[in-house]
């Protein structure tokens, strides 16, 4: 393992890129500490102080936790990846619905390249709308409930245009260094930003709990951690290999074809986006109900939903199933998206593909179809299980919603880690054998 | 002062943002941020990406500088 670091350092190109993507690391990490200018800085850290001991810590778990402490603090980066995040969720959906967009993501790498742009275009839009949001939430007050000091340095309308602008600006930087660390570093932009985030709020929270909590639940968190890793990176390697024979063809003098590959079906074929899905879904009740809510006396319907989806109670068993529910919803959903059996099949028809013992064309379609959903079954499943272990953690040992083993960190973590070390692998192999993984 | 540094800041800002839009998207959208197969990109980058690559670095120094002297400059 160590000879393979020092190999991977030793390979020029490889340490030029590596030491490219570490660079980009710390200059987004510099941002997300770097305070918007406006920003009262010792009035902000007094309130996270407060805001943190009390109960409410956990609403902006699921945004905070994308912009690793930057958004409760208004850095210039305090959106983080967030607006990329949600636009693309946005036009991945859109497809589905737009038959423009649906003809170009058939027309290949063009047409995706087309949709990406409009991707960005999108997220910008998106990220002044929340910076605009979180800034007015920022200037009444709202953002640290219970915390009276002033977080803006003054009220005028300028500096909160400034404030806003810089926000944006700051969004469509992230971007840039993802696709630059895509372009010329390793791994993929995007997903390595997000896991610097996700990793970046480990060692605070390790350390609450060590302090709040004493050695033992310490050691057991530290344990359960361990082997929930050890159990996400084994169903995420998991696939299923369909056997795929290829025909021989004569073309003009060369020989095509004849070889026998596989389709890799994997378990968990949707990643962790059900998840992300879910949990963005989740806290529309809840902002639903304080927006339009009557709070002095509620009706059934918000008594209910302020009874078991308010996010500072997630501990309850309605909140958990429905939560559970719909990750196995959007798993079957966003596989569907993503793998299309027939599309698959009349591939593998042209290309003289067939798989042993089922005809081509609509039979293997179906076969594949078949495969693809008791395969996800299981897959998503866990994905919920996955999941809902920070909700129970919650309620059992009483850490907080950003408990570090759990849910979507967890996912995220194992997921682009094992993608990362793939590539530096492929690259490594290159140059000599042994690599990281045996 | 303060006036001249946010109206600086405010275009370089949007400097930022344009140049940052004006190049050509390399992520490829969602199905491959976590875990999709992995893209290899053709080719080197063209001379007006070089540019741009250029121009977006100095205006991202010059928006780097701003925030830091407004920040300095309204701290209270």
């Amino acid at each position: 393992m160590l000879t393979a670091f020092t190999r991977a350092f030793r390979t020029p190109d490889l340490r030029k890129k590596l030491l490219f993507t570490l660079g980009i690391i710390a200059l987004f990490r510099l941002g997300s500490f770097l305070p918007t200018p406006g920003v009262h800085v010792s009035n902000i850290q007094q309130c996270l102080g407060q805001v943190q001991a009390g109960p409410n810590a956990s609403v902006y778990s699921l945004i905070n936790l994308f912009s690793g402490g930057a958004l409760l603090q208004l850095a210039v980066f305090a959106l983080g990846i967030m607006p990329y995040i949600t636009a693309s969720i946005i036009l991945q959906l859109l497809t589905v619905v737009i038959p423009r967009l649906e003809a170009l993501r058939k027309e290949g790498q063009q047409g995706t390249a087309k949709i990406t742009q409009y991707t960005r275009y999108l997220t910008i839009g998106l990220a002044v709308l929340q910076s605009t949001a979180f800034i007015a939430l920022a200037r009444s007050g709202q953002m640290f409930p219970g915390c009276n000091l002033d977080i803006m340095v003054n009220d005028s309308i300028f500096t909160l245009v400034v404030m806003v602008i810089t926000m944006t600006a700051g969004t469509s930087v992230i971007m840039w260094l993802g696709e630059l660390v895509t372009d010329r570093g390793i791994g993929n932009g995007m997903s390595i930003l997000i896991f610097t985030q996700v990793v970046a709020v480990f060692p605070a929270e390790l350390g609450r709990i060590l302090q709040t909590k004493g050695g033992w639940t310490f050691a057991v968190v530290m344990i359960v951690g361990v082997l929930m890793i050890a159990a996400v990176v084994f169903v995420e390697q998991a696939q299923r290999r369909v056997p795929v024979q290829y025909a021989k063809r004569m073309v003009g003098r060369r020989m095509y074809g004849g070889t026998s590959t596989y389709i890799p079906l994997k378990v968990n074929q949707a990643g962790i986006i059900p998840v992300i899905f879910a949990s963005s879904l989740l806290y529309l009740p809840q902002l639903a109900i304080t927006m339009f809510g009557d709070q002095k006396n509620p009706n059934a319907v918000v008594s209910f939903i302020s009874r078991y989806y308010s996010s500072a109670n997630t501990g309850n068993w309605v909140y958990m199933l429905t939560f559970f529910l719909l990750i196995v919803f959007f798993t079957y959903f966003y596989v569907s998206i993503t793998f299309n059996p027939p599309e698959v099949a009349d591939n593998m028809k042209k290309y003289g593909g067939f798989i042993p013992g089922i005809r081509p064309g609509r039979p293997t379609a179906e076969y594949l179809s078949f495969v693809l959903s008791r395969l996800t079954a299981p897959g998503s499943l866990y994905l919920g299980l996955i999941s809902l272990v920070p909700l129970v953690a919650l309620t059992l040992v009483g850490a907080s919603q950003n408990f570090p083993f759990g849910g979507t960190s967890i996912l995220i973590i194992v997921g682009v880690g094992l993608d990362t070390v793939k590539q530096i692998e492929s690259q490594l192999q290159q140059r000599n054998y042994e690599g990281f993984l045996r | 002062m303060i006036v001249g540094i946010s109206i600086a800041l405010i275009v370089s800002s949007a400097l930022m943002i344009l140049f940052v839009l004006l190049h050509k998207g390399k992520g490829g959208g969602l199905s491959d941020l976590f875990g999709g197969g992995f893209s290899s990109s053709f080719g080197g980058s063209s001379v007006v990406e070089r540019n741009l690559d250029r121009l977006t670095i100095i205006t991202g120094v010059v928006w780097f500088v701003c925030i830091i002297a407004l920040g300095l400059l309204l701290r209270p």
